[in-house]
């Protein structure tokens, strides 16, 4: 066994919080290393140091026995380490030859002038998808191709630099079974020709099945790293989840009411979620728990309105709702904070009243003149930006994105606030947000179910699920999987069943 | 997200400590120079002060230019732009674009003109789509009556809604692009309105509906001993006219609905964020087709102006040399193109701009074969300056 | 801030240049024209320009870009300058009434120059007939098509190419060309076609699409006229390849003619392939401005009113030999013009 590459002691932090913390790491050649570990554990941040876009602290990396220090991902191209992302790097409006060649294309000279030599360009793809399998001829466009043959194409270009380190971040979230089941063959096919492959996923039962060694990391610390048969799936979940809970969270003040607020029948819609039941009471904290992908943040949006469903039925404070539109669910006074605070959340430009009170306006203006008394605007704002104690200046002037991202948080539940909901969705609320926001994040959650209002919180995160919720849902591949009662909580059993690896049969999902 | 906040912490630190020594060497004369150069760069009335203070300069060396005629009409060239450009600034708030305005301008011209013109000579119209019923030999539709100048008019500000309605109806139902679906309406309607007319002009137009524009004057000054028992036309100055008040009156409405109502609110937040203002309920389609049937109000206004100072219906009113004196007013006025930004006194100024401008470049006499060229050359140094004023703004607005 | 104050010495100093070019004494007149994209354009406004400053007089220059807004604008701005006279090229007939109005209004002689006003009331119009000069130069392509007509007894298939139509010029040359066809078929019945028009809007590009498909539809087309010369570049690329662009002699020799004169058709006639251009006599026009403002202004005329109407002429194949010095396109012609 030779190793071609290996980390020592490698460490890297932002701002005092140690992401990749003292990893020593070895990468053998004609090996499939399989990376696993919770979102948050510090693989990102350990293939970025690899890949260049990060430099570490301190340790050192070692390429063939020899110093490797790259300090853009240039070098680490350079160098024969490619990456093969779950978001693709192709551009979708060339072809797969303009993409594998872009930088550099075979040239041809005529007179003082160099000419692409097409010809070339063409016959040497060629060989390269033969020998990924991807049927296709080089000059079709990359918008035109499925996702899995996009996957493809980007794996030919990582081969034609001729890399000799390939390494896959979750690269089957969007592929199909047999699109998953070929790029197997292909990493098999990489290794056997003496290529070394990092592996990335989320999917346990794939990492036992193809990789030769396993790596479990947990908060920017190298749990193990061991031989694949060694390790049983219990053992890796084991290593992932670890720690114990400690004070992160308020005390509960909450009591679920026994009337539902909201009630999901059997709702389906294509390609994203299948067959949904679930109710959510007064003052009832319900988590959603999945890993991307699951399904989670399509089923939100079907319940707020912005994307529609096939089949079903949403019945709001017993109502059957008909026309699902946005300003319908806001009418129903239910609140949505979308994952995305930039994209989806604030006007990054605009003053911190203004987003604070960009749901409510309706109610400070006068319908006939639309006449906006600006003084109860700003007062409600300020009244609002009290309770949740954001931190900021003037807030008639401060433009949000002058805000760090915890009191971006607050503005974007503020804005909701101010319409009284009675269901707050919330998708990954805590996202981005530092460890003292987060918990006055978890706060505000507490006391919005404490005065009534029905929580649905989406996360990735279980511990703070487990910390936070009555009861947690659990979604895989647009389905709900399982369901947990408090008293059932246990981080190892959600993630089985996020991981539909479950020993016992998953709990039947609410009536 | 934590991660760049606290990065910028040590930036901003060292921006105050320059800040201090910058305070301790005041005094001197060229660092209050300096200090006031930022101010005025700083300024909203920027590029006011900048026009104004070419305009002097430039009057130094062409006395035609402080005339006190001159002034005045450049006074009344502001403000039928002034009107077009109101509109012009809404749709840009809302990050979209509204190139149909040039041709609402020739169309409301003409529907306003087959209304109300008072006499049609058979030899040049009879060709005409709509001789014999709505034009005749009489006139227009309404013809000598004394409801014609008020049907008239509110016939171009429905032209005007209605080409907005259109591409505003194209963006948002049919997910058209702003540029396209506007670039759409000015071809179509610019021949529309040739159609109307096959490309002919429509005089005779009624004194009550000539007199809405600068002929309608409210408010004339004489400067001067009165010597003759008659003044002569061109010594007086015709400071308020009724397009003065028109397009006033439109600005504090627009000036309104902007700053005091739920509409100027949606509009900022759909400019900024498309997304972010949906899933808070903002009605982003109704918003974004009421701005462009605004835009085609305002354009319909200033078709009203035009119309009534060249005393002919056109066909070729507008276009596209007009089209680009509005958008460029508006951006020199601090509307941005990618939305969001914009207010109604930057675009006044905008307008001022760009009527000086041409203004002092006539004045200049230079040869027609450059004058563009070095207008152009004028308009690149404006933009050059607020670019160096918004990086400024954003570096004082961070410490 | 020192770029700002860069760019203020910049503009002083750029003003200051032009200012001292243009200090002089005497009367002043304000030249308010449309653009000078075609070389008809460049020699009016030359030999108006030219000839005013030979006089000692100052010109201001305005070009309004073909926005009659922009040129009311300009008038009125000329107005408060308080210039002498003005002299004007209008965008049509219709803005061409208000504007002189406005300035006959405000005590300033005006005169119009090439486009009348659809009202010849007010101002001192200086007028090309252009029915008149059209008719001159149809005549002349009409009796060599009648020689061809007796000797082969084909009827004649003729075409032209109209102008755009609220243009009050381009109206004048269509009625010439069709009062003398008219008056040959009266005479010789049969003798000519119903006539094919058309349309330019005074645009080479839509005359090119127009005249490829009028061509395509009747390749049997020997006659035509074209309402400006500046379309017989665009003429000759579609007869070319159908070989139809043949001089004077050639049996594939299409009759063919203009208005305007300029000097591609001076070079054309010269060569035989064009037989006659109806001319304006340009610099009797803008003799007749310049001494009708002058007069008006020396009599303290504020509102002088006359039209002042240009024959024209015909330059034919025949008279060329004698005429081409009053002609402006030949002059530029002979000046090396086309050249480089």
């Amino acid at each position: 066994m030779t190793i071609l590459f290996e980390t020592r002691s490698l460490t890297k932090s932002f701002f005092g919080i140690t992401a990749v913390n003292n990893i020593s790491l070895e990468v053998e050649e004609g090996k499939i290393l399989g990376l696993i570990g919770q979102n948050g554990a510090g693989k990102s941040t350990l293939m970025n140091l690899i890949g260049g876009v990060h430099q570490p602290d301190s340790g050192q990396m070692l390429l063939a026995d020899k110093a490797y220090t790259p300090r853009n991902p240039a070098d680490a191209k350079q160098a024969g380490i490619a990456f093969i992302h779950q978001e693709l790097n192709l551009f979708t409006n060339l072809t797969i030859a303009e993409n594998i060649f872009i930088d550099g294309f075979p040239t041809r000279r005529i007179g003082p002038i160099r000419f692409i030599d097409r010809g070339q360009l063409k016959r040497e793809t060629a060989s390269i998808l033969e020998w990924v399998g991807l049927d296709v001829p080089a000059d079709t466009v990359i918008e035109t191709m499925s996702p899995g043959e996009r996957q493809l194409a980007e794996i030919a270009k990582a081969l034609y630099f001729d890399a000799r380190i390939i390494i896959f971040d979750e690269p089957t979230t969007s592929l199909t079974a047999r699109e998953t089941e070929r790029l197997f063959e292909i990493m098999r096919q990489l290794r056997d020709t003496g290529k070394a492959v990092i592996y990335i996923s989320h999917i346990l039962k794939d990492i036992a099945a193809i990789s030769d060694s396993i790596a479990v990391m947990r908060d920017g610390v190298l749990m193990a790293q061991e031989s694949a048969e060694s390790f049983t799936i219990d053992r890796m979940i084991n290593l992932m989840v670890g720690r114990k809970l400690e004070q992160l969270y308020p005390p509960k003040t909450a009591q679920s009411e026994p009337d539902t607020l909201l009630q999901v029948k059997n709702v389906s819609a294509k390609g994203l979620v299948k067959d949904i039941d679930l109710s959510l009471r007064g003052g009832e904290i319900l988590g959603l728990f999945g890993l991307m992908g699951s399904g989670r943040t399509e089923l939100a949006r079907i319940i707020f309105g912005l994307d529609q469903f096939d089949a079903g039925e949403i019945y709001v404070e017993g109502k059957r709702r008909t026309a699902n539109s946005i300003r319908n669910s806001i009418k129903n006074r239910i609140a949505f904070v979308t994952e995305n605070r930039r994209e989806e959340g604030l006007l990054m430009n605009v003053s911190i009243a203004d987003n604070t009170t960009l749901v409510s306006l309706p109610q400070f203006a006068n319908d006939l003149t639309l006449y906006v008394n600006q003084q109860a605007l700003s007062d409600a704002a300020q009244q609002a930006s009290q309770i949740l104690q954001l931190k900021s200046g003037d807030i008639t002037t401060q433009a949000a994105k002058a805000l760090s991202g915890g009191n971006q948080q607050k503005v974007v539940i503020a804005k909701w606030l101010l319409n009284e909901p009675m269901i707050f969705i919330m998708d990954e609320p805590t996202r981005g947000v530092d460890v003292g926001a987060k918990y006055e994040i978890y706060t505000i959650i507490d006391q919005l179910a404490a005065i009534g209002s029905g929580v649905l919180f989406i996360s990735s995160e279980i511990e703070e699920l487990i910390g936070m919720c009555d009861r947690i849902l659990v979604m895989s591949q647009g389905e709900v999987v399982g369901e947990f009662t408090r008293s059932e909580f246990d981080e190892e059993r959600i993630l089985r069943a996020a991981f539909r690896e479950g020993e016992e049969k998953p709990h039947a999902a609410v009536k | 997200m934590s991660a760049i906040q606290t990065e910028h912490e040590p930036q901003t630190l060292n921006l105050k400590r320059i800040k201090a020594t910058d305070l301790a060497t005041s005094g001197s004369l060229s660092d209050r120079l300096v200090r006031w150069g930022k101010k005025l760069l700083l300024s909203d009335y920027f590029i006011l002060i900048v026009s104004i203070i070419a305009y002097v300069i430039a009057a130094q060396f062409f006395d035609r230019l402080a005339r006190p005629l001159n002034m005045t009409n450049q006074l009344s060239n502001m403000w039928p732009l002034f009107a077009v450009a109101i509109g012009q600034t809404f749709v840009l708030i809302i990050a979209g674009i509204d190139l149909a305005q040039g041709a609402t301008i020739a169309l409301a011209s003409v529907v306003g003109a087959m209304i109300m013109a008072e006499n049609l000579n058979p030899d040049m119209f009879d060709k005409l789509p709509f001789w014999g019923s709505i034009l005749t030999e009489n006139g227009g539709l309404l013809a000598g009556s004394p409801i014609a100048t008020p049907v008239a008019v509110i016939g171009m500000l429905v032209s005007g809604l209605l080409v907005g309605l259109i591409v505003g109806t194209l963006i948002t139902r049919f997910n058209i692009t702003p540029f396209i679906a506007s670039l759409v309406g000015f071809i179509f309607f610019s021949y529309f309105a040739l159609w109307l007319t096959q490309s002919r002009n429509i005089s005779g137009l009624p004194e009550s509906f000539v007199n809405l524009g600068d002929s309608g004057e409210l408010i004339s000054v004489y400067f001067g001993p009165k010597l003759d028992p008659e003044i002569r036309r061109r010594d007086i100055l015709a400071v308020v006219t009724a397009s003065t008040v028109i397009t006033l009156g439109l600005a504090f409405f627009a000036g309104y609905l902007l700053n005091r109502t739920i509409f100027g609110k949606h509009m900022i937040a759909i400019g900024t964020n498309p997304r972010a203002a949906e899933i808070s309920g903002v009605p982003t389609r109704r918003v974004i087709t009421l701005v462009y049937m605004f835009s085609g109000l305002c354009a319909a206004v200033g078709a009203i102006l035009y119309t009534a100072r060249l005393e002919i219906g056109q066909p070729t009113l507008g276009g596209l040399n007009l089209l680009l004196d509005i958008i460029g007013s508006c951006v020199i006025g601090g509307s941005s193109l990618f939305g969001g930004k914009g207010s109604i006194k930057g675009t006044f100024f905008g307008v001022v701009f760009f009527v000086l401008l041409g203004n002092i470049l006539d004045a200049a006499q230079m040869s027609p074969f450059v004058i563009d060229a070095v207008k152009g050359l004028f308009i690149l140094i404006a933009a050059l300056l607020d670019y160096t004023r918004t990086r400024l703004v954003r570096v004082e607005q961070s410490t | 801030m020192r770029k700002l104050i860069g760019i203020v010495l910049a503009l002083t100093l750029a003003f200051t240049s032009v200012a001292i070019s243009t200090a002089q004494e005497g009367l002043t007149i304000c030249f308010g024209f449309q653009d000078l994209e075609t070389e008809f354009w460049v020699a009016g406004h030359r030999a108006i320009t030219q000839t005013l400053r030979d006089q000692g007089v100052e010109v201001l220059e305005f070009n309004a870009n073909e926005d009659p807004n922009r040129q009311l604008e300009q008038v009125r701005d000329c107005i408060a300058e308080g210039v002498d006279g003005i002299i004007i090229i209008p965008q049509d007939g219709d803005s061409a009434v208000t504007i002189v109005n406005e300035a006959q209004d405000a005590d300033t002689p005006i005169a119009v120059f090439n486009r009348p006003p659809n009202d010849r009331e007010r101002g001192i119009i200086v007028v090309a007939d252009n029915e008149i000069i059209t008719e001159q130069a149809v005549e002349f392509m009409a009796q060599k098509a009648l020689r061809q007509y007796e000797i082969t007894q084909e009827p004649i298939t003729p075409l032209i190419l109209v102008g755009a139509l609220q243009d009050t010029n381009a109206i004048g040359r269509r009625d010439g060309f069709f009062n003398v066809i008219a008056r040959y078929n009266e005479r010789y019945p049969g003798m000519f076609k119903e006539p094919i028009e058309v349309a330019t809007e005074w645009d080479a590009a839509t005359a090119l699409a127009n005249l490829e498909a009028a061509i395509t539809a009747n390749p049997d087309v020997d006659f035509i006229f074209t309402s400006s010369d500046f379309l017989f570049p665009t003429i000759r690329s579609v007869l070319e390849p159908r070989g139809m662009w043949a001089p004077t002699g050639d049996p594939n020799h299409v009759i063919m003619g203009g208005l305007d004169g300029d000097a591609t058709a001076c070079m054309l006639i010269d060569q035989g392939y064009v037989d006659a251009t109806g001319v304006q006599d340009l610099f009797l026009e803008a003799e007749l401005t310049l001494s009708g403002i002058l007069d008006a202004i020396e009599a303290g005329d504020y509102q002088p009113n006359a039209v002042l109407p240009d024959p024209g002429f015909a330059l034919t194949a025949a008279n060329i030999q004698y005429q081409r010095s009053d002609m402006w396109g030949c002059v530029l012609y002979d000046e090396g013009f086309l050249d480089n």
